[in-house]
């Protein structure tokens, strides 16, 4: 996936940096550490799944070479086609509108954060809209995310980031005092993912440096959230992890339970928007809404981790992204015209209690300094000490 | 792209024993204007692959933390690390020479399937 150019941007030189500019760029030149300035053409990548934003859409082509195929199988940072389809796409689609949802800043975040010593270089893996960067201004905030249309929200409020991917980050080894993670582990699809991602914070961090992960979790405070999320059985995500499996060259044949239609549909924007918010603002109070569908619901997910969250992103603003077109043409997106919006899926693991810790637990050079429960979220820090 | 985080950028591409630095290429830069914070540069100097910012900004070629005393080489320091803006450039790999584009300020370091 290669970030597009979407828009020219105009420069301004300011006259009394301009010789500076020059004389870096010449002495630049001088030391051999850069090439003579010339154009960089970019060709976008074959043989991946991309939404490009002129509205012309590429169905995935899995790797067709069976010895490509069996190795990128295996590898852990290859991204299985559930995340591709389910989280990349999605966010990348829904970014804007996303970002404008994303503003309150969840306490025990920023208390972790203030609490850093100044001057600290903070990483941010999966920094979304860039939400928490820069909270802290006695540090350095370096987010990166796997969505370019995210990270140009971050860009253009005048952050310093980078598009990356969390199960590799292209960071040298001991380099941060601090990373977080915040709400990203559970788009990871496979166990071994999801260790790898923090494996990579531990890596980024020096010794001494501490690491903050939260998590949705399967004890989700308000109960009859639960059932407007689609439930995934243990085949079906087997089958979409796969590079080469049939699903992902045919998206129409998903087996997916429909979002049940009911009376209440008019209010699963706010609820969906609250659950949201729920998970990221301190102020909600919920109380668990016991009818006979949550209990019935609940005995049935009791073990349930893996779902399609819904996403309502309203026809205005899938006007304006375009991404949305593709998106329905290849079965990723319905429309819902009662509601006015192109409904996304996002895939979920949500973390079971202990989860979080034992996945922690198994890595060698760093300990655990605290893990609680807060707001629906399993959240942790860990201490790097080797 | 400020030149810290090319200071910690590391070409992850399978094949590559060592990708850091990443050698620049580049075709626009810029400089904005950053808040000098002592306590922050001196906390990540010794973090900081000198040859490598030398290589990339003009500063003196040895440095040691007890230069950070001075506030003229703080001021060199600051400016090359956080105010020497890259807006449009190649980031390549030392060893597979793969190359990372940056454009608008953002470095895409993702990687292709193959690459993995």
């Amino acid at each position: 996936m290669l970030y597009n150019v979407l828009r020219v941007i105009r420069c301004f030189y300011q006259s009394q940096h301009a010789c500076s500019v020059l004389t870096i760029a010449h002495s630049l030149r001088q030391s051999g550490i850069f090439s003579t300035m010339r154009e960089v053409n970019i060709k976008g990548a074959s043989g991946l799944c991309t939404l490009v934003s002129d509205g012309q859409s590429e169905i995935p082509q899995s790797v067709s070479d069976s010895e490509n195929m069996g190795k990128s199988f295996f590898s852990v940072q290859s991204t299985p086609e559930i995340e591709k389809k389910y989280v990349h796409h999605v966010y990348d689609a829904i970014a804007p509108h996303f970002s404008s949802t994303r503003f309150a800043k969840w306490p025990k975040v920023a208390t972790f954060l203030s609490s850093l010593p100044s001057g600290s270089l903070v990483l941010d893996a999966g920094c979304g809209n860039g939400k928490y960067l820069g909270l802290n201004p006695d540090c350095f905030f370096i987010g990166c995310d796997i969505s370019a249309p995210l990270i140009k929200i971050c860009a253009d409020r005048g952050h310093e980031v980078l598009v990356a991917d969390a199960i590799n980050l292209p960071y040298r080894t001991d380099f941060g005092d601090a990373a977080i993670s915040i709400a990203v582990l559970h788009h990871l699809s496979t166990e071994i993912r999801r260790k790898r991602a923090i494996e990579e914070l531990v890596r980024v961090v020096k010794k001494g440096g501490l690491v903050l992960i939260t998590v949705w979790a399967v004890e989700q405070e308000d109960r009859s959230l639960l059932a407007k999320w689609t439930p995934l059985s243990e085949k079906y995500v087997e089958e979409w992890i796969g590079p080469g499996s049939p699903l992902a060259r045919s998206p129409s044949s998903l087996p997916l339970e429909s979002i049940p239609e009911n009376e209440d549909n008019g209010s699963r924007d706010h609820i969906e928007d609250s659950m949201e918010k729920m998970h990221e603002t301190p102020h909600l109070t919920s109380e668990s809404k016991y009818d006979s569908l949550s209990l019935k619901h609940e005995k049935n997910t009791k073990n349930q981790q893996e779902y399609f969250v819904p996403w309502h992103l309203p026809y205005h603003r899938a006007e304006v992204s375009g991404a949305s077109a593709c998106a329905l043409a290849n079965g990723l997106a319905k429309k819902d015209d009662k509601k006015g919006a192109v409904v996304y899926n996002r895939y979920y693991h949500v973390f079971s209690e202990g989860e979080l810790e034992r996945l922690a637990s198994g890595i060698d050079n760093a300990v655990i300094v605290d893990q609680f429960y807060d707001k629906s979220n399993w959240c942790i820090i860990l201490e790097k000490i080797l | 792209m400020k030149l810290l985080t090319h200071n910690m950028l590391s070409s992850n591409i399978k094949g590559a024993a060592n990708g850091f630095p990443l050698r620049i290429e580049v075709e626009k830069a810029t400089e904005k204007q950053v808040e000098l914070n002592a306590g922050f540069l001196r906390n990540v100097f010794p973090i900081i692959e000198w040859k490598a910012l030398v290589d990339a900004a003009q500063l003196p070629e040895v440095a040691d933390s007890s230069m950070l005393d001075s506030d003229n080489f703080l001021n060199k320091f600051h400016n090359a690390l956080l105010e020497l803006h890259l807006e449009k450039d190649a980031l390549v790999c030392p060893e597979t020479a793969r190359r990372f584009p940056v454009s608008q300020g953002i470095p895409n370091m993702l990687l292709l399937e193959d690459e993995v």
